[in-house]
């Protein structure tokens, strides 16, 4: 679910990472509260805890594998507020530095995993196992929690894509991010999720909660009875002013006229118009051009261009082609 | 039983095995020593299928041992349940919710009837004389309790050789007098015995013969245990003991005394 | 002894579909030698000063995602192919090998929307996702990462916010090498047919975390013993050098490029 840089617009990771904004604000805020400030180096633990169990690989019917990410567990054994920090924190190490999911898109991998999914999965547990009570109360609630809370993970992500090319076009109207609506993406991305990953993602949250309540039960995180309310508001007022955020920094409301709706929505079912053209005239750099507003450059420039990539290519295969032969050397 | 000839292996361009060759027949009991880092740890998860030679060749039962072998499923099985590993921190060895569950993993894998798995764990809880331990959790025993359950889990595979990584570390003496004399009941059992060890007391009592590694990773000597512990200049040279280090030959007891200088 | 003890075990594995368990360890045994491997990065003479790079690596980042112009796009990926051809062999094979497959695996993701003329993005996000790709695993690649987290501090993230990242890469590292045993163990004993693989599983995931919260309550201990109050402060402080300045102009021309062709 790490969305990569350039599958979204820039203008929607601004406006999912200033939604994050207050998030982590009151998270921190929270934690302040439950631990004392001299605790924060529980959040790093917890971040590379969360980091570590996305690399465990979980094996699913049929013998393929796939790994879990963790949110509502970690929300479940350190708290919501905790689990979001932690979270974040091991995204943008991923991001940074692994290459797991973009730069950009931080804020956006930032909102879905590590603020919708712990809070839906936890507060969902929460309220499960406070209404139902009991051992089957508090397990109902971690698989309820943990199904639900990646699956909202999971259509936020879909939606995110799926406005792309609703509100991103250049002029001869082409997408210029995902170019998938939502009448794709969502389905694409919530069917295997509510069918495999979400099923997963329970199965190995009740096992790993399972274990640790039964070995060190002491370390289970405590949240307070009451005082959800404020968060389930905040919850609510988030996810209602997102898209809102979205919308705006997006086109103007006004070219999103339902003709365009409809247009996208009848996507699949276009004629294949463009492709035939541009198989007619084979592959051709020239053709090609107009689209990506590359005419009206002076040719030199083409072929200062090329020039560089090819000197940099020859580097690069020179330099491969020498460490396999003193490697092969090195063998014998 | 276990062959490496011309073994070598390095950890991203660092040398930790160099040119290594050494043979371990059935029944054999042998002491691998030498300094920290001298590459012993190394040369066991080779010998255990979890490393592979960069150059060399592993035999175990005349069968090379090589990555693409182990990644056949039957045949790395097969080969897991003949040799069994203690770990040097049993602590990265625990992974079951209670110490039954941990000893009855093996068995139940093995798809060995309830009944015969629950003989199997009840004799491995009284031979490491932990049968009150039967229902703790691993993770909350002392480290010479989770020692002995992490054995106790390795044992109830049935193992032909046994490996242990520095089996002492972190013991009181008390107990590690209770696992010198162990480790001599396995081998009088029948089983082939590759132990790690700083303690060179240990060596002349479970080992029959003694390999020695160099600093630079290579096998300094491999000669019976004996001769080896009283070639003292040799165990200077490679930076095992100092100078103050003297050998009681034939001492088959702990012995405690001052020597002044 | 017990006397099944004395005998040799006559024992033929039942097969069993494990794999996930090597895949694990794989996974983990990378990550820690990517750590392991960023710890020695050399920073000689002409090391330009992390926060430039990661200043200079976010500003390609957006330039690249804002652009719709292709022959900026390729501008940018010839530079970052000229920066890299720079590099050893081994880092030019991880780097290209990342790129190429984020690149491949978009084409793929898009090659449907073709059909219906989707004729921009199919060359334009590939080749942008390959730039950005190579961007941020050069820059992974050629600095230490505690100086690319000390870089964050220029930009006005709090101290402690860093702090957190630091400790969150060692203890990456220290629980990994702690709970890479542990899927050893898993499979060593792994010996024939495991009806409950999720139980192990999360016995290896489970071992972890309460072992991280020990780790966590005994840092903090050792912390509020050498006077830690939870203000933690780091000193940074950048010198301009030749190859800074070049670094930056490169970045710069990019950046005018970017404004003429849009």
């Amino acid at each position: 679910m790490h969305i990569p840089d350039n599958y979204l617009s820039p203008s929607t990771c601004a406006a999912l990472g200033a939604a994050m904004v207050p998030a982590w604000t009151v998270s921190i805020r929270k934690l302040k509260k439950e631990v004392t400030r001299a605790k924060m180096p529980l959040l790093g633990i917890g971040a590379s805890f969360s980091f570590l169990m996305m690399m465990f690989n979980i094996p699913l019917p049929g013998g393929t594998t796939g790994h879990a990410v963790g949110g509502t567990l970690l929300a479940i054994l350190l708290g919501p507020y905790a689990a979001c920090i932690s979270v974040s924190v091991a995204l943008l190490i991923q991001a940074l530095f692994f290459g797991d999911g973009g730069l950009l898109s931080f804020g956006a991998n930032c909102f879905n995993m590590a603020f919708v999914l712990p809070f839906v999965g936890y507060f969902l547990y929460k309220f499960i196992k406070d209404r139902v009570g009991g051992e089957k109360g508090e397990y109902a609630g971690i698989i309820v929690g943990s199904y639900v809370g990646i699956n909202a993970a999971a259509l936020c992500a879909a939606i995110e894509f799926g406005i792309q090319p609703l509100l991103f076009k250049n002029a001869a109207g082409q997408a210029l991010y995902c170019p998938y609506p939502l009448s794709v993406s969502v389905p694409a991305m919530m069917i295997p999720h509510l069918a495999v990953a979400g099923i997963v993602e329970a199965v190995f949250t009740v096992a790993v909660f399972t274990f640790i309540k039964k070995v060190s039960p002491g370390t289970l995180y405590e949240g307070e009875k009451q005082k959800s309310k404020a968060v389930y508001g905040l919850l609510a007022a988030l996810i209602c002013l997102t898209p809102l955020g979205l919308l705006a920094t997006g086109t103007a409301w006004g070219e999103w006229g339902a003709d365009e709706i409809q247009n996208v929505a009848a996507g699949g079912g276009k004629p294949l118009g463009f492709v035939p053209e541009g198989m007619l005239h084979g592959i051709h750099f020239e053709a090609a051009m107009p689209d990506y507003s590359i005419a009206g450059l002076p040719p030199y420039a083409a072929y200062i261009l090329s020039a560089v990539a090819g000197v940099a290519i020859l580097l690069i295969l020179f330099k491969i082609f020498r460490s396999i032969k003193s490697k092969n050397k090195g063998m014998q | 039983m276990i062959e490496l000839s011309d073994v070598s292996y390095s950890y991203e361009g660092t040398a930790a095995l160099r040119n290594v060759s050494l043979r371990i027949e059935k029944g054999e009991s042998v002491a691998l020593m030498g300094m920290n880092g001298s590459g012993k740890s190394t040369l066991l998860k080779l010998i255990n299928g979890i490393l592979f030679p960069d150059s060399g060749v592993y035999r175990f039962c005349g069968e090379e041992i090589t990555h693409k072998k182990m990644q056949d499923p039957l045949f790395s099985k097969r080969f897991h349940q003949r040799i069994g590993f203690v770990f040097q921190n049993a602590d990265t060895q625990l992974f079951c919710a209670d110490v039954y569950d941990e000893i009855a993993f093996g068995p139940r894998q093995m798809g060995l009837e309830e009944s015969e798995t629950e003989k199997r764990v009840e004799d491995c809880l009284s031979l490491l004389s932990i049968e009150a331990l039967r229902h703790r959790q691993p993770y909350h025993l002392s480290g010479g309790e989770k020692r002995k359950v992490a054995i106790a889990s390795v044992l109830a595979l049935n193992p032909e050789v046994l490996v242990f990584d520095e089996p002492l570390v972190g013991l009181d003496p008390r107990a590690q007098r209770w696992f010198v004399s162990f480790l001599m009941k396995l081998h009088a059992a029948g089983k082939t015995l590759i132990v790690s060890t700083h303690n060179l007391e240990m060596v002349q009592e479970i080992a029959g013969r003694a390999i020695l590694f160099d600093e630079n990773h290579t096998i300094a000597a491999d000669r019976p245990a004996e001769s080896l512990l009283e070639d003292v200049d040799l165990l200077i040279q490679t930076n095992l003991v100092d100078e103050y280090y003297h050998h009681h030959p034939g001492a088959g007891h702990q012995h405690f005394h001052i020597h002044p200088f | 002894m017990p006397e099944w003890l004395l005998k040799e075990e006559q024992y033929e594995p039942l097969s069993d579909r494990d794999s996930f368990l090597d895949k694990s360890i794989l996974s983990l045994l990378g990550i820690l030698s990517r750590i392991r491997a960023q710890s020695g990065i050399r920073t000689g003479k002409y090391a330009v000063h992390a926060a430039f790079k990661v200043a200079c690596t976010f500003l390609l980042i957006v330039l690249l995602s804002l652009s719709k112009n292709l022959f900026f796009i390729l501008t940018v990926n010839v530079a970052l192919l000229a920066a890299i051809s720079l590099l050893s062999a081994d880092k030019i094979l991880r780097i290209l090998k990342a790129g190429f497959v984020a690149a491949l695996f978009t084409l793929v993701i898009l090659l449907p929307s073709a059909f219906w003329g989707n004729r921009y993005g199919i060359v334009m996000i590939p080749l942008k996702v390959f730039a950005a790709v190579s961007a941020v695993n050069i820059l992974s690649r050629t600095t230490e990462w505690r100086d690319v987290t000390g870089a964050l501090k220029s930009f006005f993230l709090p101290d402690i916010f860093i702090f957190v990242l630091d400790i969150t890469i060692r203890y990456i590292f220290m629980l990994g090498e702690f709970s890479l045993p542990l899927l050893y163990a898993l499979r060593l004993r792994s010996v024939g047919k495991n009806n409950r693989k999720y139980a192990s599983l999360s016995g290896v995931a489970g071992t972890m975390f309460i072992k991280s919260k020990e780790m966590a309550e005994e840092m903090n201990a050792a912390m509020e013993c050498r006077g830690f109050t939870g203000d933690y402060r780091k000193s940074s402080r950048i010198r301009m050098n030749w190859t800074d300045s070049g670094y930056l102009l490169i970045h710069m021309l990019l950046l005018l490029l970017f404004l003429y062709l849009g």
